[in-house]
C-alpha cells in the first residue's frame, strides 16, 4: 500500500511539532508511530484539513504542558473523532475496558 | 502486521495511554475509518519512501531545467522550497554537483546530520562510526568497498554535514536518457547516489 501524506503533517512547528532527533521523527515506542499513522488516516478519511487535528493537538499540549507529546496526540485524536461524531464516548469507554481485560 | 510488537516476551502491562491508543485504533478499524495496513504504510513511508522520492524529484528537475539547476546549486534551500519541500528546522541545504572529473560524497563526522526533507531517514550505515571516520580519512577506499570504484583521475570531495548545513549530491544524468520524461528520470535516482556512495 502506498500512501500520500499531506505536507502539512510534517510542517507543523512550535509546540505542535512532533519530536525529532536530528531531523527525524522520533517514535520512542511502537504505539507512538501507530498513533501518528492513525491521525494521518482519520483526518484524510473524514475529509478534514490537517489543521482540524492540529488545533486540538495544540490545545491539548497547552492544557497539559507536562504531558508527553504522544499522549497529547492520542487525546487530541480522541477529541477529534468525538467532535465529528465518528465515535461515541460510550463506545470509547467500552473498548478501553475490553482492551484492559485482554491485556490482563 | 503485528498488533503486539511492543513486547516480544511477556506482554507488559499496558500504560493508560497505550490502552487508549489501542482502543481508539480498534474502534477506528471497526468503523472503517482506518484501513487494514494503512498505519504500517504511513510509518514505512516515513522510513523509506517519502524522503528519497523528494530528492529524486529535485534531481530530475535539475536535469531537465538548466535554470532550475542553476538556482539549486546557488541556493538549495530556496530551490527545494519551489517544489514544496523543506522542513521546519531551517537548516541550509547545499547541493553539490558531480561532473566527469569530480565526485562528491556526504558524511556527518560528528553525528548523523542528514538532509531529511529530501532524503528521508538515513540508512543505518550512514550513522555508523566506521563510515563517519573513513569517509574523511580514506574516501576512495571506502567507496570502493561500498561498490563504487572511481578512477584515480576523478577527484573526490567529501562534505561534512552539520546541524546548520546539510549537503545533497546532484548526480550526473545517466547517458542514454535523453528521451525520458522528468518522472521517468526521477525513478532512476537512488538515495545512495544523492549521498554520493553510488553513481547512476
Amino acid at each position: 500500500m502506498t500512501v500520500r501524506v499531506d505536507a502539512a503533517v510534517t510542517a507543523m512547528t512550535g509546540p505542535a511539532a512532533p519530536p525529532r532527533r536530528n531531523g527525524e521523527l522520533v517514535f520512542d515506542a511502537p504505539w507512538q508511530g501507530r498513533a501518528f499513522g492513525m491521525a494521518v488516516g482519520v483526518v484524510a478519511r473524514l475529509g478534514l484539513e490537517w489543521n482540524a487535528f492540529q488545533q486540538r493537538l495544540i490545545a491539548e499540549i497547552a492544557a497539559h504542558s507536562d504531558a508527553p507529546y504522544y499522549s497529547c496526540w492520542v487525546v487530541a485524536l480522541e477529541r477529534l473523532v468525538l467532535d465529528y461524531g465518528a465515535v461515541t464516548a460510550e463506545e470509547m469507554e467500552a473498548k478501553r475496558e475490553t482492551v484492559r481485560m485482554e491485556a490482563g | 502486521m503485528s498488533e503486539h510488537d511492543d513486547d516480544h516476551h511477556h506482554p507488559a502491562p499496558l500504560s493508560p495511554v497505550e490502552v487508549r491508543a489501542r482502543a481508539l485504533e480498534e474502534l477506528l478499524k471497526e468503523k472503517g475509518l482506518i484501513q487494514e495496513g494503512f498505519i504500517d504504510a504511513v510509518v514505512s513511508a516515513y522510513e523509506n519512501d517519502i524522503g528519497p522520492m523528494n530528492g529524486a524529484r529535485v534531481v530530475a528537475r535539475a536535469w531537465v531545467d538548466p535554470a532550475y539547476k542553476a538556482r539549486l546549486l546557488a541556493n538549495g534551500t530556496a530551490a527545494i522550497a519551489e517544489l514544496g519541500l523543506g522542513g521546519p528546522e531551517g537548516e541550509h541545504l547545499v547541493v553539490v554537483e558531480n561532473t566527469p572529473t569530480v565526485h562528491n560524497a556526504v558524511v556527518c563526522t560528528l553525528c548523523s546530520c542528514y538532509p531529511w526533507p529530501v532524503l528521508g531517514l538515513p540508512p543505518n550505515w550512514y550513522k555508523s562510526p566506521p563510515y563517519r571516520a573513513r569517509m574523511v580519512r580514506e574516501p576512495r577506499v571506502l567507496l570502493r568497498e561500498m561498490g563504487l570504484d572511481l578512477p584515480e583521475s576523478v577527484e573526490i570531495r567529501v562534505w561534512d554535514s552539520s546541524a546548520a548545513v546539510r549537503y545533497m549530491v546532484l548526480p550526473e544524468r545517466p547517458a542514454g536518457t535523453e528521451g525520458k520524461s522528468e518522472e521517468e528520470l526521477a525513478a532512476l535516482v537512488t538515495r545512495d547516489a544523492m549521498i554520493g556512495t553510488a553513481r547512476l
